[in-house]
């Protein structure tokens, strides 16, 4: 039986110290003229982030708010083939006792930081709406999880820490919501787990695949005939845009995660820009603070599996070979349990409804007029406004968790 | 008219300190158990390299021998629409009065310092072989070159340069070498400037264009038949293999350079030690089990790291050239838009990293000279330098293909 402990970051002096040193000796690269955002994150932009991180910016001030707003613990979880993992997490309960137990999981380059925003509006109880008990994973190699020491943590793995976690907690029935990697984790985790333990999953990161004559003859002749909306077509061309010009974080992620590792562990500047470049192109003219943006790449600076370990994942689900990874991501896993979908407009892959017809059992689909791929971060009163209409009285999922239907 | 200046590789005592401060700093991070080469670059290789760099290894001692075996120069080439640059090259004449002017051009993650080798081998003279004057240029961005400052410096420009150079040298006439961007340079050199200027061309980085049915129907129908029978020719199949491994799972550098190196850049112009990686990672990966010196890898990087652009420029040329996007650089390995008649040498390595079937470098090429060797790699002029100087003998030598190509430079004293 795993053991909880309360946790508190608190990242030791030494390592601020080194920051402050690596960040006193920095060297900043040249850059071409007019270049803007086309060769990568602008000069300027790192030159004024990198100053604040030394002069100004106080991390310890940002950990205490962190400290303060999310009660964190530790504990070790099994994990077949891979030993003992300690796994850090969010968890946070409502007021109301049979609130419903809900699983936020992060992609990259997020974190458990994601939930922020989202944990009090989700925790919060009222008569007018459902309210849940949250719990934020870092995933293993994430934030204050240790990371995997075998080759091949897969999506199985990520998928079994995360059921563990919730069991571990006595959720013995949970909903899930995840967008980028957490789509993939989760939509692991329902087919796994549900509905055994998982009863219901929500994504703002559908993936899916076209419509074919076999799987949904009338959608894809429909698309034949009619070929796709001007809506349709332009998410289309920007899902062209990001593979063609937005993937090579993935690429070489998913192919030398090491060799960009060393990179990523010995420069601050260089993880800052690594991220922040994401930060940017993935939202929707979200209007970043410079602390809000350090605090994000510190979490990532002074993570305790440093930060080479997290682009793994995207070795690990490709076998090494992005292609596989992209296929892994529209390969069809199947589901039984009640899917909901919450749709923003700067997502990067935007696929036709269509597309997402085999994902599961779609009960809520919603689209939104803005935000973008960290729509818990960017949209929190979006998503826990769907999240709380989705499963809420009268809800296509309302009471799906034996006796916690999120009201008192 | 441009002026020549001698140069000497003489790296500022405050860069070399500022490098210790950083080595000091280092941080590393973990591995997976048996990673092995799986994931990228081993740390126990990694953290060996920066030890010896940070402790040992002595710059100074490399870069006056550099000084010492490799004369340079430079001088201020100017580009249609980008300026004056100011470009930096070895320039080592051979003792016969008759050589032939030959222009080495790098690629990346290379340097003039790829060259190193064959400079004496090329330039020695003998009654038995031809010999050659050379010259091997840092390509804009690389070395110490200046970089350009604007956006859309394309492979024109990069040919622009290269010519320049040679004929503000007196070479209005002259052969190139070339591997990796060099060949893709050298290539597009043959295109504008031969045979006015460019006489033929040597490559250890064949490349070529699938053949078509209209085209080269011979060809075509081979490929059709290895396909349907690939158990026919396993030597064709193993090729295909091995290039199709390193498109998938070799490629990832190519494809952040060809779309971000900006972003790259930050850390490659703030890291010695991810720097060091990202480059050691392919002079392991791509040569053919060539056995490293630490001092020479540490000599290569440093190249890199003191470069007069700094780290972050050289990757850029993966983006104009790429065009912003990783779909075209697998384009640019055939043969987009060529058509010059002038003759073509090909070294085949068997490390290479990308092999196609020998006959995709015939369909628009004038091949008068292909020759297979048993072993070495990518970095053919460093691995295998007595093999890529007899190919280039050979073919341009007395009873060579190639031979007297250039007007009164025949290679020989007399």
């Amino acid at each position: 039986m795993s053991t909880e402990n309360a946790f508190q970051i608190s990242v030791p002096d030494d390592s601020l110290s080194l920051l402050r040193q690596k960040l006193a000796l920095v060297s900043l690269p040249d850059e071409l003229e007019d270049a803007g955002w086309e060769y990568g994150v602008p000069l300027a932009d790192i030159r004024r982030l990198v100053d604040r991180w030394a002069n100004g910016y106080d991390w310890r001030h940002h950990e205490a708010l962190l400290n303060a707003e999310l009660p964190q613990f530790t504990r070790d979880i099994p994990v077949d083939g891979h030993g003992t993992l300690n796994i850090h997490y969010i968890h946070k309960k409502s007021d109301t006792k049979t609130a419903i137990p809900l699983l936020f999981v992060h992609g990259w380059p997020g974190s458990f930081f994601e939930a922020r925003k989202l944990v009090p509006l989700l925790t919060q109880n009222s008569e007018h709406h459902p309210s849940f008990h949250v719990v934020a994973i870092s995933l293993p190699g994430y934030g204050f999880s240790k990371a995997p020491s075998k080759k091949r943590f897969d999506m199985d793995q990520y998928a079994e820490v995360c059921n563990k976690l919730m069991l571990a907690l006595g959720y013995d029935e949970y909903v899930t919501q995840g967008g980028d990697w957490g789509f993939l984790i989760t939509r692991k985790i329902a087919h796994l787990y549900g509905p055994r333990h998982s009863k219901a999953w929500h994504t703002n990161f559908p993936g899916g695949q076209p419509p074919s004559l076999f799987t949904q003859p009338l959608d894809f002749l429909s698309m034949l005939i009619n070929g796709l909306t001007a809506k349709e077509k332009e998410g289309l061309q920007r899902v062209q845009h990001f593979i063609a010009t937005g993937c090579g974080y993935s690429a070489e992620q998913g192919t030398k995660p090491q060799t960009l590792g060393y990179s990523l562990a010995d420069s601050p500047v260089g993880l800052l820009a690594w991220i922040y470049e994401k930060l940017v192109a993935w939202t929707d003219q979200y209007p970043w603070k410079d602390d809000e943006v350090l605090t994000w790449v510190s979490i990532y600076w002074f993570s305790r599996a440093g930060p080479a370990a997290a682009g793994r994942i995207y070795f690990e689900v490709g076998e090494g070979e992005p292609a596989k990874q992209m296929a892994r991501f529209s390969a069809h896993e199947s589901t039984s349990i009640p899917l909901g979908i919450s749709r923003f407009p700067g997502e990067i892959v935007c696929f036709p409804k269509s597309w997402s017809k085999n994902l599961g059992k779609i009960v809520f689909d919603r689209e939104h007029d803005g935000g973008g791929h960290f729509a818990a971060y960017e949209k929190p009163e979006a998503l826990s406004g769907d999240l709380r209409d989705m499963f809420g009285q009268g809800g296509p999922a309302f009471g799906v968790v034996k006796g916690r239907n999120g009201y008192d | 008219m441009s002026v020549e200046s001698p140069f000497i590789i003489s790296i500022p005592q405050e860069s070399l300190s500022l490098l210790q401060q950083k080595l000091r700093l280092a941080s590393f991070p973990d591995e997976l158990d048996d990673a092995g080469w799986d994931y990228g670059a081993p740390l126990t290789d990694i953290r060996r390299l920066v030890a010896r760099w940070s402790n040992g290894y002595d710059w100074r001692y490399h870069e006056a021998q550099l000084n010492t075996e490799l004369p340079q120069f430079t001088r201020d080439i100017d580009v249609g629409g980008h300026g004056a640059l100011n470009v930096h090259y070895v320039h080592k004449k051979s003792d016969a009065e008759y050589a032939i002017p030959l222009l080495f051009v790098h690629g990346w993650p290379g340097s003039f310092f790829e060259a190193r080798k064959l400079l004496p081998l090329l330039t020695r003279g003998s009654p038995d072989h031809p010999s050659f004057h050379v010259v091997a240029i840092s390509l804009p961005g690389f070395g110490f070159s200046e970089a350009p400052r604007k956006k859309g410096f394309n492979l024109d420009q990069y040919a622009e340069v290269c010519n320049k150079l040679m004929l503000s040298l007196g070479y209005n006439e002259y052969v190139t070498q070339g591997g990796d961007w060099g060949f893709i340079i050298t290539r597009r050199m043959a295109h504008l400037y031969g045979p006015k200027y460019v006489k033929a061309w040597h490559t250890n980085f064949p490349g070529g264009t699938p053949p078509s049915l209209l085209g080269q129907p011979l060809s075509f129908l081979t490929m059709l038949f290895h396909f349907l029978f690939p158990s026919f020719n396993p030597q064709m199949q193993a090729g295909f293999d091995k290039t199709q491994k390193f498109m998938q799972s070799g490629s990832g550098y190519n494809a952040i350079q060809s779309t971000k190196p900006q972003t790259l850049g930050y850390s490659m112009a703030d890291s010695p030690v991810g720097l060091l990686a990202w480059i050691y990672e392919k002079l392991v990966v791509c040569a053919d089990g060539y056995a490293w010196d630490d001092d020479e890898v540490l000599t290569w990087i440093s190249i890199y790291w003191f470069s007069r652009a700094g780290p972050t420029a050289a990757a850029r040329i993966y983006y104009e050239v790429g065009g912003g996007n990783t779909q075209k650089l697998g384009e640019l390995m055939g043969t987009p838009e060529y058509t010059a008649s002038i003759p073509h040498g090909i070294s085949r390595f068997p490390g290479e990293v990308a092999i196609l079937p020998k006959s995709w470098a015939k369909s628009n090429r004038k091949v008068v000279f292909d020759r297979e060797h048993e072993r070495g790699g990518h970095f053919a002029a460093y691995e295998r330098p007595v093999e890529v100087c007899g190919d280039l003998r050979e073919m341009f030598g007395r009873g060579g293909p190639a031979f007297g190509v250039v007007k009164g430079r025949d290679g020989y004293n007399s």
